[in-house]
């Protein structure tokens, strides 16, 4: 008896082609170290320890009076907010007319391994305020927190709130008991004493781990797999790579500031029980009563919407607005969504209120 | 996780060798204080408690161990499940372009979503945690011989590098905190 063969002459067809694609991509394509991920040009205006203040030349004649500081997450770098220029959150705020700073808070080394969150948000980023109001000749800034980066603004404008005129919390990390994803999960059974007495800072190695076990065969194998079917779209590998690189490149965390990170927030969630203390300090988020705008991604999966939205509740703001987009922690800020209806109704917000 | 007859024969041989150990040094500590000198002489002094160290390594890395073979089990026993889900839901073998890929699609969501539902769960959680703990603790025995090696040496220990790097941040935050209070104060005579 003679077995007959069914194979598709397609597949064969889309084995060799993807083959050729894998061969040729040397070719075709920049290494990822070969790409500079800068791309709206700034001014470095202040520089303290390993933080640098970044402020973003204008792109328009007219500004709004009101400037603008982004504090940036502590994982990965800044530079997805400004990833390339179709997609940037910056050079869209830019274009509506704001003057936009970002605080990059550089990459900490063993020697600073003792810098917590009252360096982070008594320190760096209030100094960086300073610096703002001083040199716009302003009594009060504009404040955004990505992410963790949310959770040091959020505690900043519960300390300061003489010093911000408008709250923006984009993803913000706040009750970490309601947090749904698997980084919660693993920072709940974590001896984070025992981490930063052993290890000092925490490695971005481990981060590699957390970030790997988020959807790990979409994220594995079907994203390269894509990125080699698509190797002669140029737009397409270009914003790949930059992403790529953007998401290979996490500075370590200063010891013991992540230890209170995930002690206060994740493991006994004091910041939502306005618990929290911040170098000797109080936090109660009912002082945050200036006008607060908080933006939810309802497919996140790093931060979940029922870990951000209880600040919305909480703040003692009476101006404030609530708004969820259907897309994920990244795509809310870099996206051709973020640049359609994100960053449309939160410059119609803002200005409303600059 | 260790069971109690294995804790016995661990401590056993801990005790035994703690004993020879102990006896050994204190019958060498003459001559040899006699035949050593300088760095050789601390090294000597200190051979204690690298062995010391590397008995407690030993019964961290069994633990270690026992953790190690869980997390692989988890992860083994996910996918075996999730294979199966797939193999339901597609029994036939694919045949052309676009059955491979449904099958493709199939095949990432179902496991995907197992994992998740894995790394989401109370025992991975726990297990995980457990493991990187057993982990420390081994990274902390290599720590302390390294720094018994570098007493040995006259070289300053990581404890006492620590010690430099808080007394550092201490000193960089009051003076910080200072130059703030000046530059306020500055402003504020500038504004009158």
């Amino acid at each position: 008896m003679q077995s007959e063969s069914r194979i598709d002459p397609k597949i064969v067809e889309e084995i060799l082609k993807f083959s050729k694609n894998v061969i040729n991509a040397p070719k075709l394509v920049s290494a990822p170290d070969e790409i500079s991920l800068e791309v709206t040009p700034y001014d470095i205006v202040q520089q303290i320890d390993k933080t640098k203040l970044m402020h973003y030349r204008p792109l328009t004649e007219k500004q709004h009076k009101t400037p603008l500081l982004i504090s940036y997450a502590l994982i990965n770098r800044y530079h997805i907010l400004d990833i390339q220029p179709e997609k940037s959150w910056v050079r869209n705020l830019l274009l509506q007319g704001f003057d936009v700073y970002m605080l990059d808070w550089g990459t900490p080394t063993s020697m600073d391994k003792y810098l917590d969150f009252d360096d982070y948000v008594n320190g760096y980023l209030d100094s960086s305020v300073e610096h703002i109001k001083n040199e716009s000749s302003t009594e009060k800034i504009s404040l955004q927190g990505y992410c963790t980066g949310g959770t040091i603004a959020t505690t900043y404008a519960a300390l300061h709130p003489e010093s911000v005129k408008n709250y923006i919390a984009t993803a913000p990390v706040i009750d970490g008991w309601r947090d749904t994803t698997v980084i919660s999960n693993l920072a709940k059974h974590m001896d984070v004493d025992k981490m930063v007495d052993t290890i000092g800072n925490m490695p971005p190695e481990f981060m590699y781990y957390c970030f790997s076990v988020l959807k790990p065969f979409e994220q594995g194998i079907e994203k390269y797999v894509k990125f080699f079917k698509n190797i002669d779209n140029k737009k397409f590998v270009d914003n790949f790579l930059r992403v790529e690189k953007w998401l290979g490149d996490t500075p370590p965390i200063p010891g013991e500031l992540f230890k209170q990170w995930i002690k206060d927030i994740y493991q006994k969630n004091l910041l939502i029980q306005n618990k929290m203390y911040v170098g000797g300090e109080h936090i109660n988020l009912k002082k945050i009563k200036m006008p607060i705008f908080t933006q939810i991604a309802v497919g996140d999966h790093l931060v979940s919407p029922e870990c951000s939205m209880p600040l919305h509740y909480a703040v003692g703001s009476e101006d404030k607005t609530l708004r969820m987009y259907p897309t994920g922690h990244v795509g809310m800020i870099a996206s051709s969504l973020s640049q359609k209806k994100v960053l449309p109704e939160l410059g119609q917000w803002l200005a409303e209120r600059s | 996780m260790q069971s109690e007859s294995t804790k016995n024969t661990t401590d056993y041989y801990k005790h035994l060798s703690l004993f020879w150990t102990d006896i050994i040094h204190l019958m060498a500590s003459k001559p040899q204080a006699l035949s050593s000198i300088g760095p050789m002489r601390a090294f000597a002094s200190n051979s204690k408690k690298i062995s010391t160290e590397l008995i407690e390594i030993n019964d961290s890395l069994m633990e270690f161990n026992q953790y190690l073979t869980e997390y692989y089990k988890q992860l083994a026993d996910t996918w075996s499940v999730a294979q199966k889900k797939t193999n339901l839901k597609v029994p036939e073998v694919p045949q052309d372009v676009e059955q491979i890929e449904a099958f493709k699609r199939i095949w990432i969501d179902i496991f995907d979503n197992d994992y998740t539902e894995l790394f989401d769960s109370e025992k991975f959680g726990e297990n995980y945690g457990k493991l990187v703990s057993k982990e420390l603790e081994l990274t902390k025995h290599w720590n302390n011989i390294t720094n018994v090696i570098l007493q040995s040496v006259n070289l300053p220990s990581k404890e006492e590098i620590d010690e430099v790097y808080k007394e550092m941040h201490s000193l960089k935050k009051r003076v910080s905190k200072l130059e703030l209070e000046l530059k306020k104060q500055e402003v504020k005579k500038n504004a009158k």
